[in-house]
């Protein structure tokens, strides 16, 4: 037995060690892992990539939307093909829908130059109206912008990892999402924030090659895009959709889907019209073969490359 | 501020330790109480300040009526001390009732007239039940001359002191204020220390880690799910019964550890009483200072058992009536008060019978009254209640799909096969949680017993680095469910 002076000493060094360690692994977190924001891995990693990455100073076009613009875009080529684009930030990020895209939108102010939305998707990214919750447009407009007093810096570093386990969780699934040498490796940012999928033959998920979008379409989806067209007007930022190619193979197999791929196009431009919105077909433009498919509707690198040349002609066409 | 809150446990309780014994080091005896009393009104006033100035007028009252009360034979009066006494409680339950119970007694009047009286509304001052009973105590203790207190500061000690403030154990005057002037407790004492540091930490291991994963779960079943199967139901309802435990003994367990720390003596609330053979017994291990408070200040006041045997039957069932109705303002409380007071009624004939039964049997129809009639007092309303009785007594048993060839013959008793559960389906660890847990509150020691055997070595000091790293769990941030009377 202890005396009781030796005994409570002892167990506030250990007490005390666990706290400084638990610190310390908080800061090394911090510094190599995207801080959890949202319990959204993707989202997180783009807010940490702008503010570490990107001179929002210089960025006149974004592109959003859901992994269908994160994948399906590649910036790189815009900015190389296009005469009017020069500096894109590819803002997307997985799994989003078009409330959360709105949301995401609000940051836009934080690029002082920015002449053009570019919302890349499917008649699939108006299926869910999800949003984020506690989303704080204003908080990460300051965080991104490095304005944050140490304070609040500190603040939001505890918080985002006051749940350790989940820190640890989240440690874990980057290593093994992005960290290791496998075909999602490759789902690293380019310096626009893209990602191309370099996804070919046999690492292709038949699952997802084959699997069958439902065709609905959420109302409150649709009018979070009227939202969006109504507030990029009153900026004067021109508004570009973007509806990127499909696999045909699917689409001349369900008639469900080969229905809505008929009136989406339709659908969208009565949206866009009264807010000199722009819609660009590219699916119908293009033709792309299986080639260009990392599974029925995100396209490889290659299906990417050739997106991004035809919607820079695209754009220089309706800039001009 | 919640005791299981990182602003508690790394700023305030360090920052109101130090500086209390550093002024009791030199000897500012009375500036330690102050700043405690500050200290305590900091802690009250961090959810909402509105519920400030309700305390300090309630406490300003209480201890002018206590003090006329405790110098009542010293001078010459013109009111009585009984009148003054009456005036104290009525002023006392006049203030819970109108925050507490005003909106229940409109909503029940425009029931029965028929009116459209508007609702007030009003939000419950935190800590109002507990923080009235206790002063009800000392008004009544010095009516009785068992306490008396001429100073304004002690007597703001005695209400405020914080660990105690919020949910209780409801204390008595004459037990706590001796314990602020000795002299040997204005000294840190690492015994205490060591011993509180170990209660607070399995108190919050309870709260954080028990408490709040049951919880989870009693939610689901109590407000998500629409109809419950059997074993959905029974889930539920258990796990309602050990979040309500878990949750407040934990509390109490907080409070009592860091009392500790502050060499103050606060007494148990809880001893095992799911191991209760009756709900006797059970009432002397559950929430034991309502029930002394309960017992006297309501029951014997009322004749107790000196008036007969149908008097004390009535004395019993209206005791836990007014328990229930003190626990919250609606008909769900009421019944639960009435299914305790008459089980007690019961009880109390059985043994005046002079029958006796097998202890296992006793303890299972014990325990299982007890988890049935949480469900009232969990409930939102009584569909809510029924919803969860209809699904432990008739809802449909479903049999895993693997278990079919073997249980066929049961078909014709309309027990079907598939999913056990869609409500808890993923929730893997819950048959683990309920078996663990039956286990924690059977065969292991209470926190009390713990506290007893406690010695400053290196077993206690490894359970309480464990209990400690629930603070990495304490994101999932919730309120302690007995704030909420």
């Amino acid at each position: 037995m202890l005396r009781s002076k030796t005994y409570v000493k002892v167990l506030f060094s250990i007490l005390g060690l666990i706290i400084v360690s638990t610190i310390g692994y908080v800061v090394y977190f911090a510094k190599h892992y995207p801080i959890p924001i949202m319990d959204h891995i993707s989202f997180d990693a783009k807010i940490q990539f702008i503010r570490e990455h990107v001179n929002i100073d210089e960025i006149d076009t974004v592109v959003i939307g859901s992994s269908l613009a994160l994948n399906n875009i590649q910036g790189i080529y815009l900015e190389k093909d296009s005469q009017k684009v020069s500096h894109v930030l590819n803002l997307s990020v997985w799994s989003i829908d078009a409330p959360q895209v709105e949301q995401i939108l609000g940051l836009t102010d934080v690029f002082p130059k920015l002449e053009r939305i570019i919302y890349s998707g499917q008649f699939t990214s108006f299926n869910h109206a999800n949003s984020f919750k506690n989303f704080d447009v204003n908080f990460l407009k300051r965080y991104i912008n490095h304005t944050l007093n140490p304070l609040e810096y500190e603040k939001f570093l505890f918080n985002g990892c006051k749940d350790i386990l989940f820190c640890r969780d989240r440690q874990l699934s980057w290593v093994k999402e992005y960290g290791d040498n496998h075909k999602f490796s490759y789902l690293n940012f380019d310096y626009t924030g893209s990602a191309p999928l370099n996804m070919h033959g046999k690492d292709i998920i038949q699952k997802r090659w084959i699997k069958v979008d439902g065709a609905g379409q959420h109302p409150n989806a649709l009018k979070a895009l009227e939202r969006m067209l109504k507030k990029a007007q009153a900026k004067k930022i021109k508004f570009y959709f973007v509806q990127t190619p499909y696999r045909q193979a699917m689409i001349d197999k369900y008639p469900h889907i080969k229905d809505i791929m008929q009136s989406f196009p339709d659908e969208m431009k009565s949206i866009l019209s009264p807010y000199n919105g722009t819609f660009i077909n590219l699916h119908k433009k293009l033709h792309l073969d299986d080639s260009h498919f990392a599974d029925r509707s995100h396209l490889n690198n290659k299906g990417s490359k050739v997106v991004s040349e035809a919607l820079a002609f695209d754009i220089d066409l309706y800039e001009n | 501020m919640l005791f299981n809150s990182y602003a508690f446990i790394f700023f305030f309780l360090p920052l109101t330790f130090f500086v209390y014994f550093y002024l009791n080091k030199k000897r500012l005896t009375e500036a330690s109480k102050a700043f405690l009393v500050f200290a305590s009104l900091f802690f009250y006033s961090w959810w909402n300040i509105v519920y400030l100035p309700l305390i300090l007028i309630s406490m300003l009252f209480n201890y002018t009526l206590g003090r006329e009360l405790s110098q009542y034979n010293q001078k010459s009066r013109t009111y009585s001390a009984k009148k003054i006494l009456s005036v104290g409680i009525i002023f006392n339950l006049a203030l819970l009732g109108y925050f507490k119970y005003s909106d229940f007694f409109i909503l029940n009047i425009n029931r029965v007239i028929g009116s459209d009286i508007s609702l007030l509304h009003l939000a419950l001052p935190l800590a109002i039940s507990f923080y009235t009973f206790q002063q009800i105590a000392y008004l009544v203790d010095s009516y009785r001359s068992e306490t008396k207190e001429y100073d304004f500061l002690n007597y703001a000690v005695f209400v405020t002191f914080f660990p105690q403030l919020i949910a209780g154990p409801i204390v008595h005057h004459a037990e706590m204020m001796p314990q602020f002037d000795m002299l040997k407790n204005k000294v840190m004492s690492y015994r205490n220390i060591a011993l509180g540091l170990f209660i607070f930490s399995m108190g919050l291991f309870k709260k954080v880690v028990i408490a709040d994963t049951f919880a989870i779960w009693a939610t689901q079943g109590f407000d998500v799910a629409q109809e419950l199967n059997m074993l959905e139901a029974w889930v539920t309802s258990l796990s309602y019964t050990f979040q309500l435990y878990f949750d407040f003994s934990g509390y109490t367990d907080m409070a009592i550890g860091i009392a500790l720390l502050f060499n103050i003596q606060i007494p148990k609330n809880f001893f095992s009483p799911y191991k209760a053979t009756s709900i006797q017994d059970f009432w002397r291990r559950w929430h034991i200072t309502l029930s002394r408070f309960l017992r006297d200040y309501i029951y014997i006041p009322l004749g107790g058992n000196r008036k007969g045997e149908v008097r004390t039957y009535t004395n019993l069932f209206t005791t836990f009536v007014l328990g229930g109705i003190w626990h919250g303002a609606g008909w769900t409380f009421v019944l639960w008060g009435m299914l305790h007071g008459f089980a007690l009624v019961v009880h109390r004939a059985w043994q005046k019978l002079g029958f006796k039964m097998n202890t296992l049997l006793a303890w299972f129809i014990t325990f299982n009254f007890i988890n049935i009639a949480w469900v009232f007092f969990r409930a939102l309303n009584f569909e809510s209640a029924i919803k969860v009785l209809k699904g432990m007594f008739t809802g449909a048993i479903i049999l895993p799909v693997s278990w079919v060839e073997y249980f066929s013959f049961l078909k014709d008793w309309e027990i079907t096969s598939g999913t056990w559960s869609k409500l808890y389906q993923g929730e893997f660890y819950l048959g683990f949680w309920l078996l663990a847990t039956f286990i924690i509150i059977l065969v292991f020691p209470n926190s009390m017993e713990w506290k007893k055997k406690f010695k400053p070595n290196l077993f206690y000091m490894i359970l309480t680095v464990l209990f400690f790293l629930s603070i990495f769990m304490l994101y999932r941030k919730s309120e302690f469910i007995y704030f909420n009377f």
